[in-house]
């Protein structure tokens, strides 16, 4: 599951993914962080299930951050897609397939790097929440 | 041998009086293949009569010319926007070419002359804005208004260069992503981009071009439109045959035409094409039964910044669209920048007009030719290369020198740049000033301990052009030239290119 994880300038300095990541063994994989002065904003995917999960996202809130799940990360027009594959084989972790009828994006290999949204030539794609 | 064009199964005569009765069998280029497979080239040749075609994929040599009419007071416009875009108005007084590849003075390539006549046909208004040439008879100087495709006379689609028979396709061996009018390039062989729709392909089913010549009839951005005759860069003798082909924009439909924009390269228009191949005689039949493992393209390596880029493989249409491409023993994904659902529809549409009798074939009047050529420019003055501008004194040093004696070096000569060569005069890792820095800050005492090992260099015969391209990605003031060997025989830098602007007309901007 990808969740994105908000937390004010206090916690800036303490080390909220590591001390997770001992207390649970799960092994969190950061997608896109940005720390600013006043806040830090990171996007993770936590790679478990069930009630590893929840004890990952009950370590979370434990250090005082805020969680919330993120939906799917492209989002295709589908009046635009016209099918070519110019996104299909530039993804690099291989999350894009096309049949003839459907472009499918796998969202448990997408890592949000947004080369499939450069590659397309019609504008189809757009990571979601994004202009 | 039969003649080409031959129609020795069936004339148009013959196939046209099928369409009116409606008893015309056509099947589309992908079913014919399955179908001659089953029942032999013969039967299948016997029984069918036309074979439909279709591709839809970015055609950047495609426009639009439009007349707009004339205004009171009239005008001679002679610089002309569509929605910021500029059209060509050096023809007469409101005539303008709106080329797919022109793009917005105030959004870039984001927005060009694809998106344009995309808008058009959608039935959009479009801003116009005209400068003018004031004469006796043309007083206007300036016009700003908008347009839609219903309001102006004559909007004709007119592309020098479409429907390319086949296209090679493209991979990159270097260690940067490209982004190219081929699509994204994973660096190292990452992926394979290929274009055209294999057994869909229009060209590709009438092999010899017996059937299709000026004034064939076809399908165009979903409208009726003809075949003016061979595109530009025809080059039949490596079949890759191109048309110029026509058709009025009114009756088209958006769906069939479609402004894009690939990243980082420009805009185009994707354009959808479909051609009826009428089994005139067996040989025809025969290159219309042709199916994907028997249409063969090459890959080339985009990783080369020349004309002839290397090839890395040949590879079928079949390999191309099964995702999978095998390149030096690993599994490399391929996609394609044209799109075969879309082709597959446009060869479906044409079937389905056939045999509802609404679109019928035409005789052309002269074939394509099979004996031009496509040649290069040969650019007949001396440009510089990098041996012309390169420092070919160089000094260098060793790997185990210490960083004082370099130091030295570089105050003495006052260079920037340091090669580190081995005993036999081989490029081994480069040192800067920023290197000695470094090297002070840190404590280190030999060249080989601060120094670069990965150095990008510069090939004496490589264009300058390529080189100032190097030091710009690379973000790099200078490099080492090196000849086969990899030995140094000079330094290049931002400063030796600089020299060149002096003297050298058009764009030279080191800025990029």
């Amino acid at each position: 599951m990808k969740v994105k994880i908000l937390y004010g300038h206090e916690r800036i300095k303490k080390p909220v993914l590591s001390t997770v990541i001992l207390e649970t063994g799960v092994p969190l994989n950061i997608l896109e962080a940005s720390i600013t002065p006043s806040r830090g904003e990171i996007i993770v995917d936590i790679p478990a299930s069930g009630e590893q999960l929840e004890k990952v996202l009950e370590a979370l809130r434990r250090e005082g951050v805020e969680v919330s799940e993120l939906g799917p990360t492209v989002e295709v027009d589908r009046e635009r897609c016209i099918l070519c594959g110019a996104c299909v084989s530039p993804c690099p972790t291989g999350a894009i397939t096309l049949t003839m009828e459907e472009l499918k994006i796998d969202d448990q290999l997408c890592i949000r790097c947004r080369a499939c949204v450069a590659a397309c030539p019609l504008k189809a794609l757009k990571i979601t929440s994004e202009g | 041998m039969e003649e080409r064009g031959a129609e020795t199964l069936r004339t148009y005569e013959e196939i046209n009086e099928k369409i009116r009765r409606g008893d015309i069998v056509v099947m589309t280029a992908d079913e014919f293949v399955e179908y001659a497979r089953e029942a032999g080239v013969e039967k299948a040749a016997k029984e069918v009569d036309v074979v439909t075609t279709g591709t839809f994929g970015a055609m950047c040599s495609s426009g639009a010319f439009l007349n707009f009419g004339h205004t009171e007071p009239p005008m001679k416009m002679w610089k002309c926007w569509l929605n910021d875009v500029p059209a060509y108005g050096f023809i007469a007084a409101v005539d303008v070419y709106l080329g797919a590849t022109a793009t917005s003075e105030t959004r870039g390539i984001d927005y060009g002359g694809g998106h344009v006549l995309e808008d058009l046909v959608s039935g959009k208004e479009v801003e116009l804005r005209a400068e003018g040439w004031p004469t006796d008879c043309y007083p206007r100087q300036y016009v700003e208004t908008t347009i839609t495709l219903e309001e102006i006379n004559q909007a004709v689609l007119v592309n020098p260069r479409n429907v390319y028979q086949r296209y090679a396709a493209a991979t990159n061996s270097s260690d940067r992503i490209l982004y190219t009018y081929m699509g994204t390039l994973l660096p190292n062989y990452g992926n394979v981009m290929y274009s055209g729709a294999g057994q869909l392909n229009p060209l590709y089913k009438d092999y010899n071009y017996e059937t299709i010549g000026v004034g064939t009839k076809i399908f165009l951005g979903g409208a009726v439109g003809y075949v003016m005759g061979e595109g530009t860069q025809h080059n039949p003798k490596a079949r890759m045959g191109t048309l110029l082909v026509k058709g009025n924009l009114k009756k088209m439909n958006p769906r069939y035409l479609r402004g894009a924009t690939v990243h980082r390269y420009g805009a185009t228009l994707y354009v959808g094409v479909g051609i009826p191949i009428p089994l005139i005689n067996l040989k025809v039949a025969k290159s219309a039964a042709t199916p994907d493992e028997e249409i063969y393209t090459e890959i080339l390596d985009y990783g080369i910044p020349s004309r002839s880029r290397p090839i890395v493989r040949k590879v079928s249409y079949a390999e191309l669209k099964s995702g999978v491409v095998e390149i030096n023993g690993r599994s490399v994904p391929s996609s394609s920048m044209s799109s075969l659902p879309y082709a597959k529809e446009i060869a479906e549409t044409l079937k389905k007009w056939l045999e509802e009798g609404i679109f019928t074939l035409t005789r052309p009047v002269e074939l394509l030719p099979l004996d031009v050529e496509f040649k290069p420019l040969q650019v007949k003055r001396y440009e510089p290369k990098v041996k012309d501008v390169m420092t070919s004194r160089v000094i260098s040093a060793k790997p185990t020198d210490d960083v004082k004696t370099l130091a030295s070096l570089i105050v003495k000569h006052g260079i920037d740049h340091i090669p580190i060569v081995d005993a036999e005069g081989k490029l081994v890792g480069i040192v800067t000033s920023w290197d000695l820095a470094r090297a002070l800050a840190e404590d280190k005492r030999t060249l080989q301990e601060v120094m670069t090992t990965k150095v990008i260099v510069a090939k004496p015969d490589e264009s300058v052009d390529v080189a100032a391209r190097k030091l710009l990605q690379y973000k790099i003031s200078g490099m080492p030239v090196v000849d086969e060997n990899f030995r140094v025989v000079g330094m290049v830098t931002t400063d030796d290119l600089a020299k060149l602007v002096k003297g050298r007309r058009g764009v030279f901007s080191l800025e990029g």
